[in-house]
């Protein structure tokens, strides 16, 4: 089996080829590649959803506090909020959802690096809140669900071998922004069923997070992690609405993927998970880092 | 480069919150652990450049604990690993050292162990996302990802003890993915370090231990599930 591939382009020619489904594909992949077959692929897939759905019950379920006390309960608050001002529930659970799970990863609790712990929030937060609001049937053992969470994987794996996933190599672009592009196109694969689509979902995406920075207080994976899971995963449901009128990213996938990484190289590392820069350097990120260093002695024990 | 596995980019399952300074210490850890083979008497974790600064607000000192109590690095129970290494009598010394060093990665940690008169010093990096990389084993340059199950032989620099070691992979239907060895000097002491794929079985183990002019092989477990 040919296996390699570098863009969107050459992706979708051995798809073809294979007279496979985009993640049917992806999945025979991972069974070669891996050695099992896909049934066992499957039931991976399964398992890693699960965990999602865990942490994000968790998330909600108790107060998530961190040892910095920078995390402290807003999935909760947006759960709880009763009058939200935007009135799509898809878009209030994705946003609460994201963030709930990624309380838990900032917390020191389960989940799935999606694809890094950062961003951990986004995909799984998006097609929950999809299979929630829309599929209610879906569950982590179902095919369509999986399907998804190997379109997400597809696009993610197109940007690591053009560009990169890593923070510290290309800023948060590459995990906010990544993930962001995942989601985007997991969720136009359960809205159309084409690959296209669900690369143009996360084109149109990721051109919106481009430059993006990471310069996190600290160097804590929480301000501003946390809180930018739920605005990427609403850059995600944005590019969903922009894909589902038919409207074409004007730059294709590739081309956009090969724009971030050039912007990553151009970016001072300063940006890039070394929290020397930005947020980092505020006298509010200053404060946290001494109080990081003199150990927390205001925090409770973690 | 090509793309990577699926389960590379959705994965690895891990204990937040880093995926850098909680998974991959956890691994380095873990895989210590597991190449001294029992729980050390006497342990201390360095930290080395952005893990020194900001151990403490990720954890990594659970991430270390839960990797050296056997934990794979996706056990939930790594955020009760000080608790469990306080009730196991693992008492473990953490060092802050803040200087950076030119050509070394910023994400670096030595893990010293010593018990029943041997003693194990590994060096790893955290590259990323989870990933990591061993590149000092008791003084030997390594390059070990744990991506793969591994056997660590340790031996006497003499001819034939390689052939001897794939000879006994080979016949136990073991396919070899990597093979490198370093020696300190020549006829002395030797670390061969052999990737395989699927674990290794343990007769195969008793085997090469068995060979003339071996001193010691371990099986390191992928710290992929």
């Amino acid at each position: 089996m040919r296996t390699s591939f570098t863009s969107e382009a050459e992706l979708l020619e051995l798809v073809a080829e294979a007279g496979r489904d985009l993640p049917g594909w992806m999945i025979a992949r991972e069974a070669f590649l891996t050695g099992r077959d896909e049934a066992a692929v499957r039931d991976e897939i399964a398992r890693r959803l699960s965990i999602t759905r865990t942490a994000l019950a968790r998330g909600f379920k108790e107060p998530q506090r961190s040892v910095s006390g920078l995390t402290e309960g807003a999935a909760a608050k947006l759960h709880a909020q009763v009058n939200p001002p935007v009135r799509d529930e898809l878009w209030n659970r994705a946003l609460a959802y994201a963030v709930a799970i990624n309380e838990v990863s900032a917390c020191g609790g389960r989940i799935v690096a999606f694809p890094t712990a950062g961003s951990s929030g986004i995909v799984p937060g998006l097609l929950w809140a999809w299979r929630d609001e829309r599929e209610g049937e879906l569950s982590a053992s179902s095919p369509r669900l999986q399907d998804a969470v190997a379109v997400a994987g597809a696009i993610g794996a197109v940007i690591a071998a053009r560009a990169t996933l890593s923070g510290a190599a290309g800023g948060c672009q590459a995990e906010c922004g990544a993930a962001a592009a995942m989601g985007s196109g997991a969720l136009a694969w359960l809205a159309s069923g084409d690959a296209g689509r669900a690369f143009n979902a996360a084109a149109l995406s990721l051109k919106n997070s481009l430059g993006l920075a990471c310069d996190p207080v600290a160097g804590l994976v929480e301000v501003p992690c946390v809180k930018r899971n739920a605005f990427l995963a609403g850059n995600a449901l944005v590019a969903l609405t922009l894909d589902s009128a038919g409207i074409r990213s004007a730059v294709p996938f590739d081309e956009v993927v090969s724009a971030m990484k050039a912007i990553g190289d151009m970016m001072s590392p300063q940006l890039k998970e070394s929290a020397e820069g930005g947020l980092a350097m505020t006298p509010t990120g200053l404060r946290v880092k001494a109080a990081m260093e003199a150990g927390f002695p205001d925090a409770p024990d973690s | 480069m090509s793309a990577p596995s699926l389960f590379d980019v959705v994965g690895p399952v891990m204990i937040g919150p880093s995926s850098s300074h909680t998974a991959g210490v956890a691994r380095i850890c873990f895989l210590a652990r597991k190449a001294f083979g029992e729980r050390p008497g006497k342990a201390r974790v360095t930290f080395h450049g952005s893990l020194a600064a900001t151990w403490r607000g990720h954890g990594s000192d659970k991430a270390a604990l839960a990797g050296l109590l056997g934990f794979h690095p996706e056990d939930e129970r790594l955020s009760f690993a000080r608790e469990l290494a306080a009730r196991e009598g693992l008492v473990v010394e953490f060092v802050e050292d803040r200087s950076v060093v030119a050509g070394v990665h910023p994400n670096t940690l030595r893990v010293e162990l010593e018990g029943g008169g041997r003693k194990l010093s590994i060096t790893g990096c955290s590259i990323g996302g989870g990933a990591v990389r061993v590149e000092n084993v008791n003084g030997f340059p390594a390059s070990i990802s744990g991506e793969l199950d591994a056997v660590l032989v340790r031996h006497r620099d003499r001819p034939g003890v390689i052939a001897g070691v794939t000879g006994v992979l080979a016949e136990a239907g073991v396919n070899i993915a990597t093979a490198a060895s370093r020696r300190n000097q020549k006829g002395d002491e030797a670390l061969l370090v052999v990737e395989v794929d699927g674990v290794p079985p343990g007769a195969a183990l008793a085997a090469i231990r068995a060979l003339p002019e071996v001193l010691a092989a371990v099986h390191l477990p992928s710290v992929v599930s």
